[in-house]
């Protein structure tokens, strides 16, 4: 049986992209052939469910019987990855629910992976949020999202304060998510289907739609570009260190086309 | 003064029985220089004209910011386009990537031509309009500034889903060799030229009443004969080119059609 790995994605800020960046590693995993089951923790009604509604489950990681689902099942199943998205404001709670369980632990000693995507804002409270996250991390792998998407001005940070807090964290990894047109993610928001999806032009039961393929190139173009930073830093080797050396090449330009064709 | 009457010839070539023909792939030509004045918005009358003269379906798309344009030649087959935005992107890509049936020709300043090869470049827009069964051919109107060798080099490096051809225009690139900086390195093998056109007839074909088909049809009883000649003979010998093209075109699909 292979290790299971849980990857986690939030922030305690809202509306910096939690669920973009997850829906963009739903994508990735499925091109890569990882077998993947995720958890909306917007209750009742989560925005990844809609995108990703056979992959995903709606779910209230405050209650217990809910973390038992995702907790107490990671062995269970096809997926060997369970990605989790976090509303807004549950991310330390949810890291020191993890603590309190004994699942920083049994990262610790090898017994799962467990990876966070920690999706920053420009505020001086994101680099709080990297503080007090740090406390909770144990062995996880820490990767810090700059989500350009909806238009972010990092570059307000004064660089000095902002490596202070970085290093806080050991090995954490910074990744850049650049922004997509505004046209583009809001035709794929009415499209409310998978990215890969909405580029093969296709509908959720797989008829062809009517995207345009100037935004289609556009949601390629993006999408390709957040990809090669999954290749960067590894996702793949990370949550299945054996398969992958036999999978896909990674850091190689992908026909995203073809994977996009195949995946809807 | 002596003037002549011209009848439309009753065949210009073979495209009339091509015509109906069901030709699988029609093409797309950019027409583009980073420099100004190298005679752009000439060639894509030409060829819009061209296709005119025989009654063939033509759309071309003016890129131009500065008059006279291709607009003000060809109001009735030339739609002005605006790649600024989002909105104007999906006017221009996506109407041309919907069509397989026409010609289309892209008259493109040399103001818009670096947008617009970085979003052809961005959404893949020449491999889509191969995918749609559209050849997209780039007519590069060659000149002795580096900057155009450097950007031609781009284009080679950028863009192998589209033939680059080289169009060298008498008038501006007179004496530069193409194997230098302007190889052909596509399968068109076609060496497109633009002759000098004498100074009356240039002042002529600049006004934008005048209409390359019309004067193909029948000669403006004002014209002597001696630059009837001359004129008739210049766009033979630039549609001579164009025809050469199209048989390529033909080559190919009947290649593709065997296989």
């Amino acid at each position: 049986m292979a290790k299971p790995a849980v990857v986690l994605i939030g922030a305690d800020k809202g509306g910096v992209g939690k669920t973009t960046v997850a829906r963009t590693l739903l994508d990735y995993f499925t091109a890569h052939q990882v077998r993947v089951r995720a958890f909306d923790t917007e209750v009742p009604r989560g925005t990844l469910k809609r995108f990703h509604p056979d992959t995903t489950e709606i779910v209230d990681i405050n209650l217990v019987p809910d973390q038992m689902k995702i907790f107490d099942t990671l062995q269970e199943g096809d997926a060997s990855v369970t990605l989790i998205d976090v509303r807004a404001g549950l991310m330390s709670p949810t890291l020191r629910a993890l603590r309190d369980i004994g699942f920083i632990d049994a990262a610790k000693k090898g017994q799962l992976t467990f990876v966070v995507f920690h999706i920053l804002g420009p505020s001086i409270a994101s680099l709080d949020e990297i503080a007090e996250t740090a406390a909770y991390l144990g062995d996880a792998r820490y990767f810090m999202v700059k989500n350009f998407i909806n238009n972010t001005h990092f570059f307000e940070w004064d660089e000095a304060t902002h490596s202070s807090y970085f290093k806080r964290i050991k090995d954490a990894v910074e990744i850049t998510i650049p922004k997509l047109s505004e046209m583009a993610t809001e035709q794929v928001e009415l499209a409310s289907v998978p990215f890969v999806t909405f580029i093969a032009n296709k509908k959720r039961n797989g008829d062809p739609a009517n995207n345009s393929f100037v935004l289609r190139g556009y949601v390629r173009h993006w999408l390709g570009n957040i990809w090669a930073e999954y290749d960067r830093i590894g996702v793949t080797e990370i949550v299945r260190p054996k398969e992958a050396a036999s999978g896909d090449p990674v850091g190689r330009p992908r026909p995203i086309m073809r994977i996009a064709e195949a995946a809807s | 003064m002596l003037t002549r009457t011209y009848q439309a010839p009753a065949d210009t070539g073979s495209t009339r029985a091509r015509h109906g023909a069901s030709r699988r792939s029609a093409p797309l030509y950019v027409i583009c220089s980073p420099q100004r004045c190298v005679g752009k918005t000439l060639l894509a009358r030409l060829l819009a004209e061209f296709h005119l003269i025989d009654d063939r379906p033509v759309t071309a798309f003016d890129l131009a910011d500065e008059g006279p344009q291709l607009a003000d030649y060809l109001p009735g087959c030339t739609t002005i386009a605006d790649i600024s935005d989002a909105p104007g992107q999906m006017a221009l890509f996506d109407r041309i990537v919907a069509d397989r049936q026409t010609a289309k020709i892209i008259d493109l300043s040399h103001r818009t031509f670096k947008d617009f090869f970085t979003i052809a470049e961005k959404i893949g827009f020449f491999a889509e309009a191969r995918r749609q069964g559209i050849e997209p051919l780039i007519l590069f109107m060659i000149d002795p500034g580096p900057k155009s060798a450097k950007a031609y080099t781009i284009l080679r490096r950028w863009f192998n889903e589209a033939s680059l051809l080289p169009v060298r225009n008498q008038l501006v690139a007179k004496g530069i060799p193409y194997c230098a900086a302007f190889p052909n390195e596509s399968a068109v093998s076609v060496s497109l030229e633009i002759p000098v056109l004498g100074a009356s007839l240039k002042t002529l074909v600049g006004q934008q009443s005048f209409s390359f088909a019309r004067f193909w049809r029948a000669t403006p009883v004002s014209l002597p004969v001696r630059l009837d000649d001359e004129l008739r003979a210049w766009i033979k010998r630039v549609f001579l080119q164009f025809r050469e093209i199209e048989l390529w075109l033909m080559c190919e699909d009947i290649l593709s059609s065997l296989k």
